[in-house]
């Protein structure tokens, strides 16, 4: 979705980073496997996190396994395999969100972009009917999370109110990974929902200054009194992104409690890595050293096609 | 879960020394302690967690003939407590009980001309227990302007203040993410170190 929910590699240790990257290889197969070659270009550091959460909450057996990249054969891989259905819906949802995206770029981008988005879109759409249909409750919750943010942001509502549909879609998405214990789905459906919230409004945050510049909505440009005024001076921008860091403070602060709570039967700390050290990272990526979103796509997408 | 191995539940082997339990018990008795929990549905669970732990520890030093048994007082910090003086006893009671809904209805009632800092702070406490945070600071710090004297608002003001500083989660600016030095905070330090120098008549850096 957004790529926010990642590990502070340097944080990790050897041997868990290797894990971090076996499941991340993995779903790529899987989604390859279960959506076509196209669907692995959906991969992303969010969705590897909930299938990374799915097993640790089951507990469910893994296994090891070399292979060969996809895109690049020369590379060797491994692979964590799973019995279950972990990856099946992380690839489900991967699937759903990119095509989701894909729709809401068609209408709000430019000529070009919308035109690639359009000749995507019915190859796209036709792999989500499939993974709707394999799991109707990703689908309702992707769709609903969808329209809510659509709703709010139309209404022009504030920071909570626009966040909450993202809060609420990893809420659900959470939630049932606790199956039926409910100790265990109350902890997780708090993490799911501060979590949401902070993806929400980090994708705000790093979106402050373009759509201060394009008079494009943005949450924190209305609550902070900047909306409708173009192009920001440095000390407003400056004094929007502390606020911004404020709230997403406020926002991890409330989803460290839940974690602790949670009984994690695997990868407990590379989960606890991504909370504890992967978003206040990506905090101070972007708001303090201002790492460029084309850089960090860039980045990404190295690191993709290394792996892939 | 019923109490079979309280090795287990504390994550350590049989074989641990003494240290080795007693250092377990206190990262995971940080972990649950029911001052985390307080403003949030996962109290129960926490407190669930915290029982566990205790026993275990408990029966581990039972096993060993170390003594004491010990027991750790739960019922934490929680800002929304009964008052005596309120004019919304029932919106508290509510909230102590976790309806949040029901509280918030009654206090949307509530008209704009009777809207006092009690108000303000017990639906920022609704507020903040639904996870809008950004508004529940925004109703802290009024209902602190309206009654600045008043401990029970300002200390949730300062809770929320304090969350959002990064202490808790996050990250602040304040404090480098492993409080390292690099060589850029060490040069801007020392040009700022030469400005005040240069203010006061002196000079740190002579060629500039």
């Amino acid at each position: 979705m957004f790529g926010y929910v990642r590990p502070f590699q340097s944080e990790l240790l050897v041997r868990e980073y290797e894990q971090y990257k076996a499941v991340y290889c993995q779903l790529c197969r899987v989604l390859g496997k279960e959506y076509g070659f196209l669907a692995r270009f959906s991969l992303s550091y969010d969705c590897t996190f909930y299938a990374m959460l799915a097993l640790a909450v089951s507990g469910q057996e893994v296994c090891e396994e070399q292979g060969r990249c996809a895109a690049n054969p020369l590379k060797k891989c491994r692979y964590l395999k799973a019995d279950g259905e972990a990856y099946q819906k992380a690839a489900a949802l991967s699937v759903l969100l990119t095509w989701h995206k894909l729709q809401d770029d068609r209408e709000d981008e430019g000529f070009f972009k919308s035109f690639g988005c359009t000749l995507l879109l019915p190859l796209v759409s036709r792999k989500a009917k499939k993974a709707a249909a394999r799991y109707p409750f990703l689908a309702e919750l992707s769709e609903a999370a969808m329209k809510g943010q659509k709703a709010a942001e139309e209404k022009k509502a504030g920071p909570d109110e626009c966040a909450e549909p993202t809060a609420l879609l990893l809420q659900g998405l959470f939630r049932e990974l606790a199956g039926e214990n409910r100790g265990q789905a109350t902890a997780l459906e708090q993490f799911g929902y501060f979590l949401g919230r902070w993806v929400y409004l980090m994708d705000a945050s790093d979106d402050l200054k373009e759509d201060a510049e394009q008079g494009k909505f943005n949450p924190f440009l209305l609550r902070l009194g900047l909306s409708g005024k173009g192009q920001l001076s440095q000390e407003e921008i400056r004094s929007a992104e502390m606020a911004c860091n404020e709230a997403l403070n406020a926002t991890a602060a409330m989803l460290l409690p839940p974690l602790n709570l949670m009984d994690l039967e695997r990868f407990a700390p590379i989960i606890e890595n991504v909370a504890q050290k992967g978003l206040p990272e990506i905090q101070r990526e972007i708001l303090f050293l201002h790492v460029k979103e084309k850089r960090r796509k860039r980045l990404s997408e190295k690191q993709l096609s290394q792996r892939l | 879960m019923s109490m079979s191995d309280p090795y287990k539940v504390l994550g350590v082997s049989s074989s641990a020394t003494d240290e080795q339990i007693k250092e377990a018990y206190r990262n995971l008795a940080k972990k649950y302690h029911p001052d985390q929990y307080a403003e949030s549905p996962l109290k129960e669970l926490a407190d669930e967690k915290m029982k566990e732990i205790n026993e275990a520890y408990d029966a581990i030093t039972a096993q060993r003939k170390a003594g004491g048994q010990r027991s750790y007082a739960a019922g934490g910090y929680n800002p929304v407590g009964n008052n005596a003086a309120s004019g919304f006893r029932d919106v508290r009671s509510l909230i102590m009980a976790g309806r949040i809904a029901d509280a918030e209805q009654i206090l949307n009632g509530v008209p704009p001309e009777r809207r006092n800092a009690e108000w303000y702070f017990l639906k920022g406490s609704v507020l903040y227990r639904r996870g809008w945070l950004e508004e529940a600071k925004d109703h802290f710090s009024r209902a602190c302007q309206m009654d600045p004297g008043n401990g029970e608002y300002s200390a949730a003001l300062n809770q929320t203040m304090n969350q959002r500083s990064g202490v808790y989660g996050g990250y602040n600016p304040n404090r480098g993410m492993d409080g390292s030095c690099n060589s850029c905070d060490l040069c801007s330090s020392l040009i700022c170190a030469d400005c005040c120098c240069e203010c006061m008549g002196g000079d740190l850096i002579p060629c500039c």
